[in-house]
């Protein structure tokens, strides 16, 4: 009698063959014990697995936090890698035409700035926080006091609006290699 | 400097939402794969990181949830490759049933521990695919879909799983 192999075995005792497969297993299976005694094995190994399938009892609310948190941050850090990564190849003809763009956008904003800059008449000063980035970091001046976020010496930086009005600030450590994001809330 | 816009308060609840409805159904694809909470924890923030970033590949957004079962199950496979043997530690502290005894408790921790071993014999593909079948229960189609290979390789991977833990079970049982 010609026997079937292991792994026909195995499957069988799943019902993961075909259909011609499973019904010539089942005729052999009808009149080899040994064969059945290997299918009964293989049920028990199948019948033992489902208490991997428990699940300790978490805190599941916080765990969401956590990972909506951690997964926003490691977005933001992911932009940053990719801000600070320099292009591998550039073509002379879109360089140049990157030039032209970033002096057209110094251009304007020089012409902005001095239209804002023009004296105008005063206002009543805003109560409230300013944020605002400088060369050093983010600043908050709240009641004629100012409180400064550095950025470590670190030169390329990202800084980040929302309309809720928090700033953010995004870094690769050039030293380091560490990816800094910080960011103030401003209420 | 460079000054950036941040993506619109409507981009970031999109994703809050999109990690709110599937996380807890990622994250328990992948404990079962790691069987540890932490590296569970982490391999699960890992694929919806890996997913939002590349989400311009997902044509069709109703296969999101397959898509993102897909980069989580291999998000730990490579994490399983990477890690010779994984580590099982704290489990026993959460689990559900106050109502057990001690002994109880113990059993169920040894006979978990029991099936651990055995699992680290196994193939990350084999123990995949295995844990997909016989634990979650899911049909030879969808395991071949999740780790993306035929349904032939997956039947493969999963009569070596059997044989491996059988072999496995009786020899723990001389």
């Amino acid at each position: 009698m010609r026997h079937p192999n292991q792994a026909t075995l195995a499957l069988h005792s799943g019902g993961d063959l075909g259909p011609f497969a499973r019904w010539r297993t089942s005729r052999h299976l009808a009149q080899c014990e040994r064969c059945r005694e290997e299918v009964a094995a293989f049920d028990e190994v199948r019948q033992s697995l489902p208490g991997l399938a428990e699940v300790p009892d978490l805190p599941w609310n916080r765990l969401a936090a956590e990972i909506k948190a951690n997964v926003r941050l490691g977005l933001a850090a992911g932009e940053c890698v990719r801000s600070v990564d320099p292009p591998l190849r550039q073509s002379g003809l879109i360089h140049g035409g990157r030039v032209v763009v970033a002096f057209a956008c110094a251009a304007v904003l020089v012409v902005t700035g001095m239209v804002l800059e023009r004296p105008v008449p005063s206002a009543a000063p805003e109560e409230g926080p300013l944020v605002q980035n400088t060369p050093y970091g983010i600043e908050v001046t709240a009641g004629g006091e100012t409180l400064g976020l550095t950025n470590n010496g670190v030169q390329r930086v990202t800084y980040s609006l929302d309309a809720q009005g928090s700033m953010g600030a995004r870094y690769v450590d050039p030293e380091t290699g560490y990816v800094t994001v910080n960011t103030v809330y401003v209420q | 400097m460079s000054d950036v816009i941040e993506p619109g308060l409507e981009l970031l609840e999109r994703q809050n939402r999109f990690v709110s409805e599937h996380f807890r159904r990622i994250f328990v694809q992948i404990y079962h794969l790691v069987q540890n909470v932490a590296d569970a924890q982490d391999l699960t923030q890992e694929a919806f990181i890996k997913a939002l970033q590349h989400q311009e590949q997902l044509k069709d957004g109703q296969k999101a949830a397959q898509w993102l079962s897909r980069i989580a199950t291999n998000t730990a496979i490579d994490f399983l490759r990477r890690s010779s043997r994984a580590t099982f530690s704290e489990l026993e502290d959460g689990f559900e049933g106050d109502s057990e005894t001690p002994e109880q408790i113990l059993l169920r921790s040894e006979h978990r521990e029991y099936l651990e071993d055995g699992l680290r014999l196994l193939s990350p593909r084999e123990r995949a695919a295995l844990i997909m079948r016989d634990v979650e229960g899911l049909p030879a189609e969808e395991v071949a879909q999740r780790l993306n290979c035929s349904k032939a390789t997956v039947r493969s991977h999963i009569a070596n799983g059997r044989t491996k833990f059988r072999r496995y079970m009786e020899k723990r049982k001389r």
